[in-house]
């Protein structure tokens, strides 16, 4: 019996953040964009998207002058993650 | 990358593929601190023998403290300088295990300002350098860290054996082994995966 997607990890650039997350303490914007290969104003909404979901957490802040956003994956974040994981398996297993 | 709806086949492609992006080895580009350390030691180390040998006068040991008066300000300037996009869980192994090294060393350090007989300074701190060094080569699976870690925790206790003040000559030069060269082969490392794009 195939299990329903959580629709907010089914999206490319959503799913790829969170993978990035699922296996680092903590990442900032610059090094989330560079390994997804998106655009800052599309990461930046779906970051949002997730921190408003309680899948990750955002702190804004600086290193010296310059402006930094780190994000780091929630408990429930990674609960997500596991459920999609799960989820997907569903699809593959005979 | 955009919003793209995705198939079950590509969402686990992509979930193994950001993970391998997260397997970096950039851990092993510290070899800066380590020249850092291991230099300081082994000038403050030359500076109090020769010192204490051509003029005998005790008062010379007030240089050790040399040591973290440059080595800790030196240092966050190189964390700073260097930029930390991602924090892995080895990374925040590592600096966990550095940050309770320097201070037990400080307080060490600062010990010996109450009671300077009350222990071999030069043996426990070689000792526990070495300890940080050997759990950071384990940690990062970087053999030639290891391997000095635990010949200069085997070469420590050469300390206890070493009359006088030649234990002073004696622990600079483990700086070399312990610190000094582990820190040109990690520098080394770490411009290799530079090169490479991050990854080994």
């Amino acid at each position: 019996m195939f299990k329903e997607l959580d629709p907010l990890l089914h999206s490319q650039l959503r799913l790829a953040v969170i993978s990035l997350l699922v296996s680092l303490e903590e990442a900032d914007f610059v090094f989330l964009r560079e390994k997804t290969n998106s655009t800052a104003g599309n990461l930046s909404v779906q970051l949002d998207k997730l921190g408003e979901a309680g899948y990750i957490e955002i702190e804004k802040g600086y290193s010296g002058k310059r402006p930094r956003t780190t994000c780091h994956i929630t408990e429930h974040g990674r609960q997500a993650f596991e459920n999609y994981v799960e989820a997907l398996k569903t699809y593959f297993t005979p | 990358m955009e919003e793209k709806n995705l198939t079950q086949q590509e969402s686990l492609e992509l979930i193994s593929k950001m993970i391998k992006e997260t397997r970096t080895n950039m851990e092993r580009d510290g070899g800066g601190i380590y020249l850092l350390w291991g230099y300081v030691w082994l000038i403050v180390a030359a500076a109090v023998y020769l010192l204490t040998l051509k003029t005998g006068d005790y008062r010379v040991q007030w240089l050790w403290f040399a040591i973290p008066l440059v080595g800790y300000p030196g240092m966050f300037i190189l964390l700073r300088k260097r930029e930390k996009r991602a924090i892995t869980f080895v990374g925040r192994v590592i600096g966990s295990v550095w940050i309770t090294i320097g201070i037990a060393a400080g307080l060490l350090s600062l010990y010996m300002l109450v009671n300077h007989l009350a222990f071999p300074i030069l043996f426990v701190m070689a000792l526990l350098i070495n300890i940080g060094v050997a759990i950071s080569g384990l940690v990062i699976r970087f053999t030639p860290i290891t391997i000095a870690g635990f010949i200069g925790i085997l070469l420590s206790f050469v300390l206890l054996m070493v009359p006088g003040i030649h234990q002073i000559a004696v622990f600079g030069a483990f700086s070399i082994i312990m610190l000094i060269i582990p820190g040109h082969i990690l520098a080394a490392a770490g411009q290799r995966i530079k090169k490479a794009g991050n990854h080994v």
